[in-house]
């Protein structure tokens, strides 16, 4: 086709991708409302980015999966489904995929927060080999991520424990059937035997890439829950402190504000 | 170079030309699908939604090479189906139509609910027609429609 691969097995599109400079075509929600000139390499034939399999440690969703599959399917974990089910309409549902979330590298994407939150990995592969990268070292910042020119994002492996955890989600748009994020927040907890085992909170705020701090989550993670209640102002403070935020389609003062208020209700309804 | 093969239609159609174009674009001008309408190009009115293998999407955010071996379906083919004059019908009774503008993305919104969902409730029609933008008509009347068209349907969904 002129412009355009349509490889039906992914070793031929991985040998396109090395051989050619060439555009991934997953959705085309995003890449055909930018208007990018080029040559496309179409994905939508390549069984094996279709599929959702699940092994020991990860659910597997295959980056060609779109948002309409994954909530239809019964082994994508609850908190996933709710965030992909408030992107846009049906029929940007039904053309989305997973892949084009990240290779979008947009710091709005709802799939991206949870692939956050949960400590998703994100699988690349070339025709020399394969990398496994932490969602947060793949999103380099808005619009750049981490993959090389010779590979293709294959799947998103998402951790079985993090979604035994108990969750927290809210997604505050504009209208439902648009719905950019302007701010959203996904919160995991769990505790055992008194003491607090996860604790981990992104969010979606305009912000470049979405936000999330470890080392401010490590404060409370194995502390008791009531030692950790009362860490609670300490840790919203500091985690105000670094969000730096510069312009965007709502003001910063208002995504910063919000922000707070999801996670102060995530850390009362789970400390308390 | 091998052409784009697909089922406009019900009809196998070969596309030589860019597989970058938008969809959109190639049925209006190429196929003359007018009912495809091009509201904002970005995905976000529903104006030019079409079935791509039954499936609702945009065809102003589908390039060319991802038709090929698929079937896309426009009102032009749609309306050839009892399931259209079943929909068109409580769309005129019921005064659905203002401009009519947004009508065709809404008449294949509302076949894509009823493929899914033959029996749906009201707020299963606003959530599947929720991407269709209508500026004349307020909605009620046409979620009133598809809700209409669904209970006179008699077994076609």
């Amino acid at each position: 086709m002129v412009n355009g691969y349509a490889p039906t097995s992914l070793q031929e599109a991985l040998t396109i991708r090395a051989a050619h400079a060439v555009i991934p075509y997953a959705g085309g929600t995003d890449l055909m409302v930018q208007g990018r000139k080029g040559v496309f390499l179409f994905l939508n034939k390549i069984d094996e980015l279709r599929r959702v399999t699940v092994d020991d440690d990860y659910i597997r969703i295959g980056a060609g999966v779109t948002f309409t599959e994954a909530i239809a399917h019964p082994d994508v974990p609850a908190l996933m489904k709710e965030a992909v089910s408030g992107i846009a309409a049906p029929a940007i549902r039904n053309a989305g995929t997973f892949g084009g979330n990240l290779g979008n590298a947009s710091d709005k994407a709802d799939s991206v927060l949870i692939e956050y939150v949960s400590d998703a990995l994100i699988r690349l592969q070339s025709i020399t080999g394969e990398r496994l990268v932490p969602t947060d070292q793949f999103i380099l910042s808005r619009g750049v991520n981490a993959l090389h020119d010779d590979e293709l994002i294959v799947e998103v492996l998402l951790p079985r424990a993090a979604f035994d955890a108990q969750y927290s989600y809210l997604k505050v748009g504009g209208r439902n059937a648009l719905a950019i994020s302007h701010i959203a927040f996904a919160g995991l907890y769990d505790s055992e035997g008194g003491r607090v085992s996860r604790l981990s909170a992104a969010v979606i705020a305009d912000a470049g890439t979405v936000l999330r701090f470890r080392d401010l989550e490590q404060q409370l993670v194995g502390l008791s829950v009531d030692d950790a209640r009362q860490q609670k102002e300490i840790f919203l403070s500091a985690f105000g402190e670094r969000i730096v935020l510069g312009r965007g389609r709502v003001s910063g003062e208002y995504r910063k504000a919000v922000s707070l208020n999801l996670l102060r209700d995530f850390l009362d309804r789970f400390l308390g | 170079m091998e052409p784009i093969r697909f089922i406009l239609n019900e009809t196998d159609v070969t596309y030589d030309g860019d597989a970058t174009a938008r969809l959109l674009d190639v049925l209006r001008d190429t196929y003359h699908c007018k009912s495809v309408k091009c509201g904002c190009k970005e995905g976000e009115c529903g104006a030019c939604a079409v079935l791509l293998d039954g499936a609702l999407v945009n065809a102003c955010c589908v390039a060319m090479g991802a038709v090929d071996g698929r079937r896309v379906m426009t009102v032009e083919g749609y309306r050839e189906t009892e399931r259209f004059q079943v929909l068109s019908d409580a769309f005129a009774e019921l005064t659905a139509v203002q401009c009519g503008f947004c009508i065709p993305g809404m008449v294949l919104a509302a076949e894509s609910v009823l493929s899914h969902n033959p029996h749906p409730t009201e707020q299963e029609i606003r959530v599947g027609l929720s991407g269709n933008i209508c500026r004349c008509t307020g909605y009620n009347a046409i979620v009133n429609a598809v809700k209409k068209a669904s209970e006179e349907a008699n077994g076609l969904w």
